[in-house]
């Protein structure tokens, strides 16, 4: 694995001195054709926070995620990771993404061993074979999300909670410092949400993982949240009382049902 | 019953048979998953046009075809998936056959060689002939192998590849290219309107029975490689068209796999 990017002076923290933020936007404004969807947004995450997005359906927090994440070019402002302009950012292995979705799409049987190897695809290959380390790391995440005695399962054949904890492995398995989870309590039974609850406290408090919890249903993240913000009229505002916030509230649909390969024009390439 | 292996025309297509039927599936798997099932077909297409091209200039059928394949499958790479990226994918298509019957008909080929390209000639071949053959499945075998893992997590998830790390860009356009070469090797054996059939038939049977994508993989090749040695047989017993005898076989091995999976209570991927 390289080193840590230079730390770039304009993405520190909040108070400008020390580590830069995991992520910083800043100023950021994107839309799909005439509508805009993010309009001068601004969001940070410092290293060891845990952050709740929260939001109505549609206001634009999955296009957020998605600026953040390099996914999606921002029509003017700026985003940086790790304090390197996304554009030219290379160290995905310390990000781990765990996308919105209702179920995994299993066209060919796969099983859960082989998903979340995917996570590490872009360092494995044959002419570079996962390290003992790195099997260790492997082993920990796997009983972390309680998946150790279904790895030779075929995800087809879980609920939908162990699949969202596939998920959640797969992207937890290069040790990544932020960590950003789109709904992930979408479909998941009331077992798997306190599975996930543990596994969020265990990574906060004693890997010091970044956590960025996107959500429009409050109760996943009580007592873990650091802190919470909300996408609400094309801004990123915090918000004090996010119980306030239930499924009832409701803003106009900014943004389109996200088909991620259909977007005009908005795809990044290589 | 004479022994097919005391002739040499059998052993030829025998070794030519096996090799394309354990190598297509091998990229089919990837080709399935990411629902483009059907790109095989229009790069036969492709390559029909090559073949009349070659032919027109006197040069070597394969060369001219897999010249204008990989070229048509670096066009259709910096296409992407996107929705226009449909119409020029049948415009290309369209075009390729027209042009090679076009291309054919100038040079005054005959109707035999015609339908040989098309349906394949595997009783045909010299051991040139099969030495190309081997080379392009050695090829694509050794890229799968090289491959495996970035092209997983595409297949499976090109979103969280992305953020992962992966090229997907360039993984996408090698998938077209190793289509490219399973098309071009196929060709003298099984023909270019049923070679795509060696891809994505025998991976739909080994999905069934299959609990990983390396079983799908594994089961898949073998499946393929045996459907080639039994439809050859066949043929050589009975008469019968020798890629119409393999294709056939493959699906046979659907109906058995289909069969045993619903015996075993496990759901049938279509």
């Amino acid at each position: 694995m390289s080193a840590a990017p230079a730390a770039s002076p304009a993405a520190h923290g909040p108070d400008g001195m020390g580590e830069p933020s995991l992520v910083a936007l800043d100023r950021v404004t994107f839309g799909y054709g005439r509508s805009t969807v993010l309009q001068d947004a601004s969001f940070a995450v410092s290293p060891g926070e845990f952050v709740a997005v929260i939001g109505a359906n549609g206001s634009g927090k999955t296009t957020l995620m998605r600026l953040a994440l390099g996914l999606l070019r921002p029509s003017s402002g700026e985003v940086r990771l790790f304090g390197t302009p996304v554009n030219r950012f290379h160290d995905w292995y310390r990000i781990g993404y765990v996308p919105q979705r209702a179920s995994i799409d299993a066209t060919i049987p796969v099983s859960v061993d082989e998903v979340v190897r995917t996570g590490r695809a872009a360092h494995t290959g044959i002419p570079r074979r996962s390290s003992a380390a790195e099997r260790e790391h492997l082993d920990h995440v796997m009983e972390l999300m309680g998946l150790d005695t279904l790895r030779r399962s075929p995800v087809a054949r879980l609920s939908g909670g162990q699949q969202q904890r596939v998920l959640i492995a797969r992207a937890l398995v290069t040790a990544p410092n932020l960590l950003v989870l789109d709904e992930p309590t979408t479909g998941v039974d009331a077992d798997a949400r306190v599975i996930l609850r543990e596994a969020l406290a265990h990574l906060v408090t004693h890997e010091r993982v970044g956590v960025i919890y996107v959500t429009h249903d409050p109760e996943g993240f009580a007592g873990l949240a650091d802190r919470v913000v909300e996408v609400q009229h094309r801004e990123v505002v915090p918000c004090d009382d996010p119980s306030a916030h239930g499924h009832s509230h409701v803003e106009p649909d900014l943004e389109p049902d996200l088909e991620p390969d259909l977007e005009p024009g908005a795809e990044l390439g290589e | 019953m004479t022994n097919p292996l005391a002739f040499d025309f059998m052993q030829r297509a025998l070794v030519a048979g096996v090799l394309i039927g354990a190598a297509a599936p091998l990229v089919g798997a990837f080709v399935v998953q990411r629902r483009q099932s059907l790109i095989g077909d229009g790069l036969g297409h492709v390559a029909f046009a090559g073949v009349g091209l070659a032919s027109l200039f006197a040069v070597e059928p394969l060369v001219g075809a897999l010249g204008l394949t990989l070229a048509a499958a670096v066009i259709l790479g910096r296409q992407g998936r996107r929705p226009a990226a449909d119409l020029s994918l049948a415009l290309v298509f369209y075009g390729g056959i027209a042009l090679g019957l076009l291309f054919l008909s100038r040079a005054g080929t005959g109707l035999n060689t015609l339908m040989g390209f098309l349906f394949g000639s595997p009783l045909n071949l010299d051991w040139g002939d099969v030495a190309w053959i081997a080379g392009l499945a050695f090829a694509v075998v050794i890229a799968v192998v090289a491959l495996y893992s970035p092209l997983l997590a595409v297949a499976f998830d090109e979103e969280a590849a992305r953020v992962a790390g992966v090229r997907v860009d360039r993984l996408a356009l090698a998938l077209t290219m190793l289509v490219a070469l399973v098309i071009v090797g196929g060709m003298p054996a099984v023909g270019l309107l049923l070679v795509s059939a060696l891809m994505v038939v025998p991976i739909a049977a080994a999905a069934r029975i299959a609990h990983s994508y390396r079983g799908t993989m594994i089961w898949g090749s073998t499946i393929g490689a045996a459907s080639a040695a039994i439809g050859l047989l066949c043929s050589f017993w009975w008469n019968l068209s020798p890629s119409a005898a393999i294709v056939l076989t493959a699906i046979a091995a659907n109906i058995v796999t289909a069969a045993t999976a619903s015996a075993r209570g496990k759901g049938a991927v279509s």
